[in-house]
């Protein structure tokens, strides 16, 4: 009797010393990643395919922009749930210019900086109110996703410029556009993140925000920023899918919320500051991704799908929360 | 069956230690029924692991504890309270929203019948409220009265009255007065009054001398986990109990000055207040001196340092001047900027940023020191914390591990580290051996004198007595928001603790 429960806590301290260790998150992303490679593999012929592999790029391209941007705003504390009604107003936004008579580029230009705008009220309110950003960013999740409909009237307005859907529906060296944006926003956070000041303000606010002020660091115009940061994120998600669809389509892009949230915490970022890595992030949309289109390929309904993405996003939690305890200890 | 002389309380060869260091050895401590016994001991004696070890929240490693000559052991706090022994913690815990017959009953609410359903009784309750309160004489308080509506004090007693509620039989009282007025303090000595009549045996722990002459029976003095002295309080004199609790000797633990001369002055103050909190502070601080501040808490010690950086907020009165030059406590950042480093005195929750390694954690608050161009250079970084890893001897497997798997007394070292870079001309330290270990402490305390030595102007603002008089050249008492003392160096812990005491018989001792 007492030499089993010694047995097992020897094991449960060793499972939690190998969770506690600062790579296993990604790592244990990384082994899913590859075996649901191999499980899709076996099962559907057509799913390991270059082909297949630029779709599943092409679609989750605008969403993993998404999540890249909001990875550092929760790292520092933060939290955005206005980011994909922002997509939503952008496309919008710049149908409504152009048929005023504007260029389409000027058009795009203009929604880019009223995303900047949202941002900004977005950190303000959290920042200088001290409000809780999951109150803040819903009432302006809201408040963007209605003005939307208010301005659209409800209806998706057609979007057919070549030069524009380029950016949508184009290949550089046969990568798909949004691809290649979604790999540079990728690459660039990495690099503010881990080699610049500001990326280790971003970790400083996070981990303990009142330490950080008390020494000095800008705590929160860090956290404005990576909230315009984040609401830009929207705003380039919305001009790619709005570009890919040839349309403008108020309602488009809200949906998305839920993955790209999904996919940051699944990626080890912690809901409670201070810890993450954008390449978490990005092992997690592309199984997000993978999932999606693996069970497409199998037939299966598109509503186990969002069974399934519920599921794998809680034991993503539930796996960080027990890493915190190993951590904590 | 309790005969009349059954102390209330006996504790018997208690003993405690963590990690295999010893924190409590072989204690004795005895409470009569109506009883006031005094704990004293400087920080670190052991006073609340003892305390702990009686409310159940540490298991004692030997001993026994009877209560009413019963042998008890208590597997949890909710075991202690039901035999009567209630903690009332210095911070007042209550929940301000609710009624003050609410707060009271709240850990065990009278209860009815009606239509089937079980309901709170409010009569019973408000009823018993009223009785609770008229026996403390405080029947002038409405229990129907939202408690956040209270002044503290009334606060304090309406917890008494919880406590009462729940048939305590031995009351602790952690600081009760800390947050009060002096006539406040009044009404809660004639509330233990009350008590000692009722048959109510209190523990009483507080820092001020004056206090307990006033109100306790016996004295309980504890120092470095040991009994150091039990005095019938009538026929004791302030003076011995001081030297019980602070030994005569100083000992080795605080490095003398290098004979350094100090050099120009690095702050001035002059009238510097803040409404509630500080009035009229007076004082100056230069180049290659150590500055100790002490004040119990509650006296302003936990502001002044803060206010001056800048942490508070933009000062309105009082003129400083840093370096000659006129400045204006503004903001952290900008009080940075001016020469000043701060380390906090709550390491966790304002010094530290846990996740960070130990490389990135010192680098942070001058991060711009450490850059190529656009881009951070860890090898700067790295090479900045091997440097204060040696020079100042902090205990750590390297430059990337992170902060939060180190001891405390490393943590604080690293966050003095933080600030050791050319324009910093003024250290101000709170509390800054605060959860130590004694080893870790003669080190910093060692590290400080060198940076004095070095030319460094370092204030101490600490509640820590012995700290202040063994580390500093020069000493500042406050109380209540004034400096009530000003000592040269060798001022002995006794002369600094007397200053804080209003008590003429007391100071002339």
């Amino acid at each position: 009797m007492a030499a089993v429960t010694t047995v097992n806590s020897a094991n449960r301290r060793r499972m939690t010393s190998l969770l506690g260790k600062p790579w296993s998150g990604v790592a244990v992303l990384l082994v899913f990643y590859i075996a649901l490679i191999i499980v899709f593999s076996v099962l559907s012929p057509f799913f390991l395919s270059v082909r297949n592999m630029l779709s599943i790029g092409q679609n989750i391209a605008f969403v993993g922009l998404m999540a890249a941007a909001g990875t550092p705003l929760i790292i520092a504390g933060g939290l955005d749930l206005s980011v994909a009604a922002i997509a939503g107003l952008t496309g919008v936004a710049i149908s409504i210019l152009q048929g005023a008579g504007l260029d389409i580029w000027v058009a795009v230009a203009l929604s880019l900086v009223i995303a900047a705008g949202v941002g900004i009220v977005n950190g303000l309110f959290t920042t200088r109110l001290r409000l809780n950003p999951l109150i803040v960013t819903l009432g302006m999740m809201s408040i963007v996703s209605g003005l939307s409909l208010v301005l659209t009237g409800g209806l998706t307005r057609p979007m057919m410029f070549p030069t524009f859907n380029w950016v949508g529906q184009g290949r550089v060296g046969g990568i798909p556009i949004p691809l290649v944006i979604m790999a540079v926003t990728f690459v660039a956070l990495w690099v503010v993140l881990t080699r610049t000041r500001f990326g280790r303000f971003v970790y400083a606010s996070g981990g303990n925000a009142e330490a950080a002020r008390l020494i000095g660091i800008p705590v929160d115009r860090t956290i404005i920023v990576l909230y315009v940061i984040s609401a830009l994120s929207g705003a380039v998600a919305g001009i790619i899918l709005c570009a890919m669809l040839g349309a403008a389509a108020p309602t488009s892009a809200g949906q998305y919320l839920l993955t790209v949230i999904a996919a940051i915490i699944l990626g080890g970022t912690s809901l409670n500051g201070g810890r993450g890595s954008v390449w978490g992030t990005l092992l997690a949309i592309l199984i997000l991704g993978t999932l999606n289109n693996g069970l497409t390929l199998l037939n299966v309904s598109s509503f186990w799908q969002d069974v399934t993405r519920g599921v794998v996003l809680m034991l993503a939690v539930s796996l960080d929360q027990i890493r915190t305890r190993a951590l904590g200890d | 069956m309790t005969s009349a002389n059954t102390p209330r309380l006996t504790m018997k060869g208690i003993g405690k230690s963590f990690g295999g260091v010893p924190v409590l050895s072989n204690v004795d401590f005895t409470v009569a029924p109506g009883e006031v016994v005094a704990l004293l001991g400087s920080n670190g004696a052991g006073k609340s692991t003892l305390m702990k070890i009686l409310t159940g929240l540490y298991t004692r490693d030997g001993g026994t504890i009877a209560i009413d000559g019963r042998e008890v052991t208590f597997a949890s706090p909710a075991e202690a309270v039901a035999v009567g022994v209630r903690l009332l913690p210095q911070e007042i815990s209550i929940m301000p929203d609710m009624t003050v017959a609410e707060n009271i009953f709240v850990g065990d609410l009278p209860m009815k019948r009606s239509l089937g359903f079980l309901t709170v009784d409010d009569g019973a309750m408000r009823r018993r409220s009223r009785e609770l309160l008229d026996q403390l004489g405080f029947g002038s308080i409405d229990p129907d009265t939202p408690m956040k509506r209270l002044a503290v004090a009334e606060q304090r007693i309406v917890e008494i009255a919880r406590a009462l509620a729940g048939q305590a039989r031995i009351l602790i009282m952690d600081e009760p007065t800390a947050a009060l007025t002096e006539q406040e303090a009044h009404l809660i000595f004639k509330i233990i009054r009350r008590l000692k009549e009722q048959q109510v045996s209190v523990v009483y722990i507080s820092h001020y001398l004056s206090e307990v002459f006033e109100i306790s029976d016996q004295i309980v003095v504890l120092r470095d986990g040991k009994n150091a002295g039990t005095f019938a309080t009538a026929a004791t004199r302030q003076s011995e109990v001081l030297s019980a609790m602070l030994g005569n000797t100083v000992d080795d633990l605080y490095a003398v000055g290098g004979g350094v001369a100090p050099g120009a002055d690095v702050l001035g103050v002059e009238k510097l207040s803040i409404p509630g909190k500080l009035s009229e502070i007076d004082f100056s601080i230069r180049a290659g001196e150590i500055l100790g501040i002490f004040g119990l808490v509650g006296s302003g010690v936990e502001v002044l340092g803060r206010a001056l950086y800048g942490a508070l907020g933009p000062l309105k009165d009082g003129n400083v001047k840093l370096a000659g030059k006129t400045y204006r406590p503004f903001s952290p950042r900008a009080g940075k900027l001016a020469g000043i480093g701060f380390v906090a005195a709550e390491r966790k929750k304002e010094g530290i940023i846990a996740d960070l390694t130990v490389r990135e954690n010192m680098a942070l608050t001058f991060q711009e020191r450490y850059e190529r161009g656009l881009f951070v250079s860890e090898a700067a970084e790295t090479a900045n914390a091997n440097n204060w890893i040696s020079a100042l001897g902090i205990r750590t497997r390297g430059p990337e591990q992170k902060i939060r798997t180190l001891s405390g007394g490393n943590q604080q070292k690293v966050c003095i580290a933080r600030w050791l870079v050319d324009g910093v001309q003024l250290l101000i330290l709170e509390e800054p051996t605060r959860g130590v270990d004694v080893g870790a402490r003669k080190e910093i305390y060692g590290k400080l004198r060198e940076l004095a030595d070095r030319g460094f102007a370092v204030l101490v603002l600490s509640s820590d007595v012995e700290e202040v008089a063994g580390l500093s050249d020069r000493t500042l008492v406050l109380d209540r928001g004034r400096v009530v003392g000003r000592f040269a160096r060798g001022a002995s812990p006794a002369e600094l603790m007397a200053a804080t005491s209003d008590d003429p018989a007391f100071s002339a001792a």
